[in-house]
């Protein structure tokens, strides 16, 4: 999962994206609003924390102009302020959901799951699809009620397919939203992780491979 | 409220003219009949001295040849009268006139002196004028005629009546014409203030920013004052508003790092150092967020709640969207309070958000009064004992003992609700859950 974070105060960016990587996360940040507008429109994300007040471009505005520009990745506000006056016109603007700081790190973890989930149609946080579970708080996977042991990448893999369900996910788009700029994009180190899935998973195999596109999830008998 | 000041100037100028008109119609009456009886005076002394230049003495009586000088004494009844005397009070002649009539003459004075006149303006009986003149007729000192001429006091007093009667009548149409032309002159004098008076409603009912320009030059400066003294107002809402904010963004992000920091960190006094900064955050939270309590305003627009409950929903459902909770809003459209648009945002914001975190599945927002405004924010959630609704409240009005999580937002909409003399209720609502009440002053 992509997260882009605009946040101005150093300290509190360095640890959103410290916490963040913790939690799996790969995190772009932005230091005002003028940046997190240069990065929302150029990558693809799966979410934005974006704090209120921003530098050059205050983040109502940066909100507006990422939703004119068509991205509809889910919004988490942050704000010192607290009125709901902000918290109103953020939402209006085109938040999702919104955070008075100063907050626990774990709800701003909270929430971001939530708002990930809800993004993709879930409304549990426990991602159900037959028998198989993907439990998004605690970072589990049940095949039939038994726990499978999954490494922390391919955990990753296997919710950012059910996540995006139904569609063709490549394998740079995995890339990009499952690793740092960094990663090496030429190994076979995705397919490594898809094999080791579908090993795990078994009986249940959820992940088509879509030739020469990508992977797609889904329970359905292949064509 | 005192009286207006058209009816002070009215009742001001009435009294005052009404004073001076009234004195004046004294003064005239009384110099009129002042006149009247001199006129009278003199006609009679006119009367007495033909009747000295035609009498004609024998020696032994007195009597007049011919016709007497003024016809009305040959005329029984006619209204003149005359009378001759000699010492002791002998009648030596008496006109025509008076022989039928019952003239009372006054006693013939001996103490007259010769060469006297004496007036009386006033007789009892008949209602007479009387004027009599002692002269001494012949050689001897004793030899005294006294003449007496009396005359009817009714075509006199006739006079004096119509008189008093266009004098009272002019006085009253000037006293009414002056009353008129001074509430006119009031009236139209007085219209810049009350375009005045009506400019500043609209301007508390926010229907205009500023007065009109075109005042007389007394109240050009009052007006300006008051331009000055709401764009003043308006600024330094605005700023302070504003500096709150600041100081908000400011106490509260270094809080985010110390607490993201202590996270991290293993330390042994994490937990204490994490209360500490729990108070300090609900502390700082609950302080600034009394301090913004904008409270009641003097100039400003009604907000209209419908609307500002609509958007509040609307908010709430994308915030809370995957409880998939149904929020409605069940607001008369045209219901408005004065009061500051954020205030009130603040207390139905945390009231629905409360709501919002207790309920089942379905909020609704109703108005129970609209003066007082009581709105209601129902839900059916599991509700509130009622031993427990007192400490909800006493809770919320105790910032010192507050932890997080722990009715910040009920204290918020208590603090703000006293700064507009309202309160809040807590009941079981019609839904099964709680019944949160706003009652606005």
């Amino acid at each position: 999962m992509r997260i882009l974070v605009v946040e101005d105060e150093p300290n509190l960016r360095a640890q959103l994206k410290t916490r963040l990587n913790d939690s799996g996360y790969v995190v772009d940040v932005a230091e005002d609003g003028e940046e997190g507008l240069y990065f929302g429109r150029e990558y693809e994300y799966d979410a934005a924390i974006i704090d209120l007040g921003l530098p050059k471009l205050d983040g109502m505005a940066l909100i507006a102009q990422l939703r004119a520009g068509e991205r509809d990745f889910p919004v988490l506000v942050l704000t010192a302020r607290g009125n709901w006056q902000d918290k109103v016109e953020g939402l209006e603007a085109g938040a999702d959901d919104y955070l008075t700081k100063p907050f626990q790190p774990e709800e701003l973890l909270a929430r971001l799951n939530a708002l990930l989930r809800r993004a993709a149609g879930y409304a549990s946080p426990v991602l159900e699809q037959g028998d198989l579970k993907l439990d998004t708080a605690r970072k589990e996977v049940r095949v039939a009620d038994a726990l499978i042991e999954l490494t922390a990448y391919e955990y990753k893999v296997l919710e950012y397919l059910m996540l995006n369900p139904s569609r063709v996910v490549s394998k740079t788009e995995l890339t990009d939203h499952l690793y740092e700029q960094d990663f090496d994009r030429d190994s076979n180190v995705i397919e490594v992780f898809v094999g080791r899935l579908r090993k795990k998973l078994d009986p249940v195999n959820p992940i088509r491979t879509v030739r020469g596109q990508g992977y797609r999830f889904s329970l359905e008998s292949p064509a | 409220m005192k009286a207006g000041i058209q009816t002070r100037l009215l009742i001001l100028t009435t009294v005052v003219l009404g004073t001076f008109l009234t004195l004046a119609g004294v003064v005239l009456d009384r110099s009129f009949k002042a006149s009247v009886l001199t006129n009278a005076e003199e006609q009679l002394r006119i009367v007495i001295y033909s009747l000295m230049g035609a009498v004609e003495d024998d020696g032994t009586s007195l009597r007049f040849d011919g016709a007497l000088p003024e016809p009305r004494l040959s005329q029984p009844e006619s209204g003149l009268y005359a009378t001759v005397t000699a010492r002791h009070g002998l009648t030596a002649w008496q006109s025509p006139s008076a022989l039928t009539s019952s003239v009372h003459f006054p006693e013939s004075s001996d103490s007259l002196a010769a060469g006297d006149f004496v007036f009386f303006s006033f007789d009892e009986q008949a209602a007479r004028f009387i004027l009599s003149y002692a002269v001494i007729w012949g050689d001897t000192e004793d030899a005294v005629l006294t003449f007496t001429v009396a005359t009817d006091q009714q075509p006199f007093q006739a006079e004096i009546q119509g008189f008093r009667r266009n004098l009272y009548v002019g006085l009253g149409a000037v006293t009414v014409f002056f009353v008129l032309a001074q509430w006119l002159a009031v009236r139209v004098g007085l219209r810049p203030l009350r375009t005045m008076a009506a400019e500043v409603r609209a301007l508390e009912e926010g229907q205009r920013e500023s007065l009109s320009e075109d005042y007389p030059k007394e109240l050009q400066g009052l007006a300006e004052n008051l331009d000055r003294f709401v764009a003043h107002e308006h600024r330094s809402r605005s700023r302070y508003r504003r500096a709150m904010e600041d100081l908000a963004h400011s106490l509260k992000t270094p809080l985010a790092v110390i607490r993201n920091a202590l996270a991290e960190g293993a330390d042994q006094q994490q937990e204490l150092l994490g209360e500490q900064l729990d108070r300090m955050e609900s502390t700082v939270t609950h302080q600034l967020s009394r301090a913004a309590v904008s409270g009641p305003v003097v100039v400003g627009r009604a907000v209209n709640v419908f609307t500002l409950v609509d958007r509040l929903v609307r908010a709430l459902e994308k915030a809370y969207g995957d409880r998939g909770l149904e929020l409605i809003n069940e607001l008369p459209p045209d219901l408005t309070v004065r009061a500051d648009e954020r205030d009130v945002m603040e207390m139905l914001g945390n009231l629905l958000e409360n709501a919002c975190k207790y309920t089942h599945s379905k909020i609704e927002v109703r108005a129970l009064s609209t003066t007082p405004v009581i709105i209601e924010v129902a839900d059916d959630g599991p509700g509130i004992d009622p031993e427990l609704r007192q400490e909800v409240l006493n809770r919320g009005t105790r910032a010192d003992v507050l932890q997080p999580g722990q009715g910040i937002g009920l204290a918020m909409v208590q603090d703000l609700l006293a700064a507009y003399k309202g309160h809040l209720e807590i009941t079981e609502s019609s839904l099964g859950g709680a019944s949160m009440r706003l009652v606005l002053g």
